[in-house]
């Protein structure tokens, strides 16, 4: 696969994300997949965050850890990010009259890389343009840098600003113009010795969108009519994108005042019986904890999204893991059926939505979609959604007349139900009624201690798990019948597992979504055929791992795990695993 | 004046909330009064059982939630008011009403019963005050008074009493009602108000715990408690209603002590839902999205 990337840095509130963005836009129209992600720190304004996009006219869905062009907004990306320009890269820089340390010029001399300083301010000045016209100036710069021609962008800019009137689209041409004739002048096409890959017609219509669009995308898709939540890195962008389209969905959304609030309103709205939904991080989900043993006991259909970030405690709010798939699996006191799925990138970020609403009503039981900081806010280049295969399940809820009218109050929880699953049937139909006990209680929902009744509505619940079990459908396996090396994960690293599995035809890839209750049969099938099995995952235990080993036995040959807030790099997934192949 | 409604003619009957499981409550125990008032309001307001929708925090008011019929839940203690305001927002249609206790809304769920008040959401919150901890066998809460002891406060404890209603008024509530577990005829007509209010209703229930509260006894409360209404109270008179609710120095208000039908509920000042005919419960279907799809092209 033929790849190239680029990084913007640069300070928080310094336009870092609009450049990026346009040039990722840019560049899929112009006929490339493009992924995008973003690092920065948890504060406002100031800091040293960048926006890397890597470009390739193949599927692409990882990043790498080393730059063919490099876009410094202030010095600190000089400082900082140098040593990531690859041999033959640009460093595009606005920092007048910049020193180089001895050091730094060795590298840039060893990798023949070539340094442009933009003059910015003396073209704002002469536009007499505001300053945060900077950013489509140092956008067509890069753009010509890239190979691609200047319209391509005006036509960008025209549907992102035209509506905000004449002249200001007037002044960004022209800020488009002067860009582009002084990186003419500068020849600055020569500076880059790689180029860009023949662009395809093929991603030219695909969406280029973030996880956490598309799971809002999903969520609005399956039906979901209240959304509650409390602001928490990563989950925020959720709430931000369906808060945004309130008006137009007519979604009633409500900010709550902390994660408990947001998880029992939508627990109400549930039980009323509409679709409704949470999402938090780690530290809001402790707070929810309780809440999703609540839903358990009282068989209501709910959705929680935990979209994860480094712990302990507020531990790095903005960067990215994955270890909080036991506590999704292990939270809350008691003993009672979940199901946990985990998103991998935006295709089924959106898809899963409507299957969490679907087990859930289906099951009456809590389901939690993991997600993490790396798929929410990653950008990827995606096929428009398929909406036809979408069906909504509403399980065993009851609504017409006539079948409401035969309904007894022990019908609700009577523990022989066939697979532990009561009928459901909602207030303000005309029925006989029932109690959504939280304590334990007998079929109506009337609180009885008895030990008998203790012991058969634990066992009608915990059916629901071995039901459950039953339709989930096994782990997702690409690559050789024989693999000589099966790689198996989860959540978001599989976009640069699959950009890795690329270098070699020999390695075989099991990817996790459906996590508990866990399906390990075509696991163990592969894991006996295979020479070597490796476990893949952004945590320190290996989560997974743990996972497996309880539910089948199953030791990893290999561990690659990574718990440093960044998700695996291309290179450096390629490097860990062919390592692990030579070593044989 | 004394009412033994029950035939209702055509209507709903106190007989349709009888469940057959026996209460569990001690001799004398306030919740009787209260469990009984709330069925003589949705009787009176012709409210069936499956039309409702009756919310139940943990303590001992709890053990209501399987001793009348309606549709009901028991929930997590202190989580009452948001899970009812999620659900009152799920269907207008069908009323909700919350049941806590002072242990549950004053300390554990606080949080929840000022943002309740703040977002005035459609619901009505009924306050089993008794003041202190009783399903936990006579804790004291943030309402028990300073200095009193109480099973793991042989001492008294050190902290102030909460200024409940002063508390509660700072917030701006819509609706502020007082009522006594020994005064049912009384309580009835104040839920009936309540639940018809446009918004979040406070109703603080002042009630007995014979086993626990040796302080603010029944007879305390009888000899204290008056109906502010029968006096020309104006529930319209912001200042007049919170001077009266938070002075008990003599007597003890009760009635309808504050409410404003003026400022609209939370439902109602959502942009989003304006103009919108349908319940949110009658929307769950599958959405098509391709004109937002297409905003990411």
């Amino acid at each position: 696969m033929s790849r190239v990337s680029l990084k913007v840095t640069g300070a928080q509130g310094q336009g870092i994300n609009s450049v990026g963005e346009m040039c990722a836009k840019g560049l899929k129209r112009a006929g490339y997949c493009v992924f995008g992600y973003r690092e920065y720190m948890s504060l406002i304004k100031g800091g040293h965050s960048s926006y890397q996009l890597d470009v390739s006219n193949e599927l692409i869905g990882s990043s790498e850890t080393t730059v063919d062009v490099l876009v410094c907004f202030n010095h600190h990306g000089l400082e900082i990010n140098l040593v990531g320009v690859k041999e033959g890269g640009v460093v595009l820089h606005q920092s007048p009259q910049w020193k180089f340390s001895p050091e730094q010029k060795k590298i840039i001399d060893q990798r023949k890389i070539s340094v442009i300083e933009m003059p910015t301010e003396e073209m704002l000045t002469k536009l007499k343009a505001p300053p945060i016209l900077g950013n489509v100036l140092i956008t067509s710069v890069v753009w010509s840098l890239l190979g691609r021609d200047g319209e391509e962008l005006k036509n960008l800019v025209k549907e992102q600003f035209g509506h905000k009137g004449e002249k200001l689209l007037a002044m960004n041409f022209s800020a488009i113009d002067t860009a582009i004739a002084w990186a003419k002048e500068k020849k600055i096409s020569d500076c880059w010795k790689s180029e860009l890959p023949a662009a395809e017609k093929r991603w030219k219509d695909h969406l280029l969108l973030t996880g956490s669009e598309a799971m809002g995308l999903g969520v609005i898709h399956a039906g979901c009519r209240l959304y509650a939540g409390y602001p928490m890195t990563p989950s925020s962008p959720l709430l931000t994108f369906i808060a945004a389209h309130q008006n137009e969905t007519g979604m009633i959304v409500k900010q709550a005042e902390d994660e408990i609030t947001a998880a029992q309103i939508m627990s109400g709205a549930m039980l009323m019986g509409t679709r409704a939904m949470t999402a938090t991080s780690g530290g809001g989900f402790d707070l929810m904890t309780e809440t999703v043993s609540l839903n358990a006991i009282i068989e209501n259909p709910s959705v929680f999204v935990l979209a994860q970030r480094p712990g302990p405690a507020t531990g790095l709010p903005t960067w990215t893991a994955q270890g909080d798939l036991l506590l999704a699996t292990h939270s809350a006191h008691g003993e009672f059926p979940r199901l946990v799925l985990a998103a991998s990138n935006t295709e089924d970020s959106f898809a899963l939505m409507s299957d969490a609403f679907n087990y859930a009503e289906e099951f009456q039981i809590p389901v939690i979609i993991l997600t993490d900081k790396h798929l929410a806010e990653g950008i990827f280049t995606e096929e428009a959604f398929d909406q036809k295969k979408t069906k909504l399940m509403r399980g065993k809820l009851v609504t017409s007349a006539s079948e409401l009218k035969k309904l007894k109050s022990t019908d609700r929880y009577d523990p022989k139900a066939k697979d532990g699953v009561s009928p459901r049937w909602l207030p303000g139909a005309k029925a006989a009624t029932f109690c959504s006990q939280g304590d334990e209680h007998n079929a109506d929902g009337s609180v009885d201690e008895t030990a008998a009744n203790a012991a058969a509505q634990m066992e009608k619940r915990q059916k629901k798990m071995e039901a459950l079990a039953r339709v989930l459908p096994e782990p997702e396996y690409t690559g050789p019948k024989n693999p000589d090396v099966l790689v198996v994960s989860w959540g978001s690293n599989r976009g640069v597992i699959a950009d890795a599995m690329n270098q070699n035809s020999k390695i075989g890839y099991l990817h996790y979504t459906h996590l508990w209750p866990l399906k390990t049969k075509t696991l163990t099938d592969l894991a006996s055929k295979a020479k070597k099995t490796v476990l893949v995952e952004c945590n320190h235990q290996g989560q997974l791992g743990m996972l497996i080993k309880q539910e089948c036995g199953l030791d990893f040959d290999h561990k690659i795990l990574k718990y440093d807030g960044r998700p695996f790099f291309y290179d450096e997934l390629v490097q860990k695993i062919s390592s692990l192949t030579a070593r044989r | 004046m004394i009412r033994i409604p029950l035939d209702n003619a055509g209507g709903p009957k106190m007989q349709d909330y009888h469940h057959d499981n026996q209460c569990t409550w001690c001799d004398g125990c306030g919740d009787y009064g209260i469990w009984t008032a709330a069925k003589r309001a949705l009787v009176e307001l012709n409210i069936a059982p499956h039309e409702v929708l009756l919310c139940y925090d943990v303590g001992c008011h709890g053990n209501m939630s399987d001793k009348l019929l309606g549709y009901r839940f028991h929930g997590l203690h202190g989580r009452v008011i948001p899970f009812a305001a999620g659900a009152a927002l799920a269907n207008r249609n069908v009323p909700v009403m919350a049941f806590g206790g002072d242990g549950a809304s004053f300390s554990e769920g606080i949080g929840h019963l000022v943002h309740g008040l703040r977002s005035n959401y459609p619901m009505t919150f009924v306050l089993h005050n008794n003041a202190n901890y009783g399903l936990t066998l006579g804790q004291a809460s943030s309402l028990t008074w300073q200095g009193q002891p109480m099973n793991t406060s042989p001492n008294g404890i050190p902290e102030r009493t909460l200024p409940s209603m002063d508390f509660v008024f700072s917030l701006e509530p819509t609706f502020v009602a007082r009522g006594f577990s020994g005064n049912i005829d009384q309580l009835t007509e104040i839920l009936k108000v309540a639940i018809k209010h446009r918004g979040f209703a406070f109703v603080d229930v002042l009630q007995a715990c014979p086993t626990y509260n040796h302080f603010a006894t029944h007879d305390y409360l009888l000899e204290r408690c008056y109906d502010a209404n029968k006096e020309g109270h104006d529930p319209s008179n912001f200042a007049a209603a919170r001077k009266l609710a938070t002075d008990s120095s003599e007597r003890i208000a009760t009635g309808i002590l504050y409410q404003n039908e003026n400022t609209p509920d939370y439902y109602e000042q959502l942009v989003a839902r304006q103009n919108v005919k349908t319940q949110a419960v009658d929307e769950v279907e599958k959405k098509d999205v391709s004109a937002w799809m297409k905003k990411f092209v």
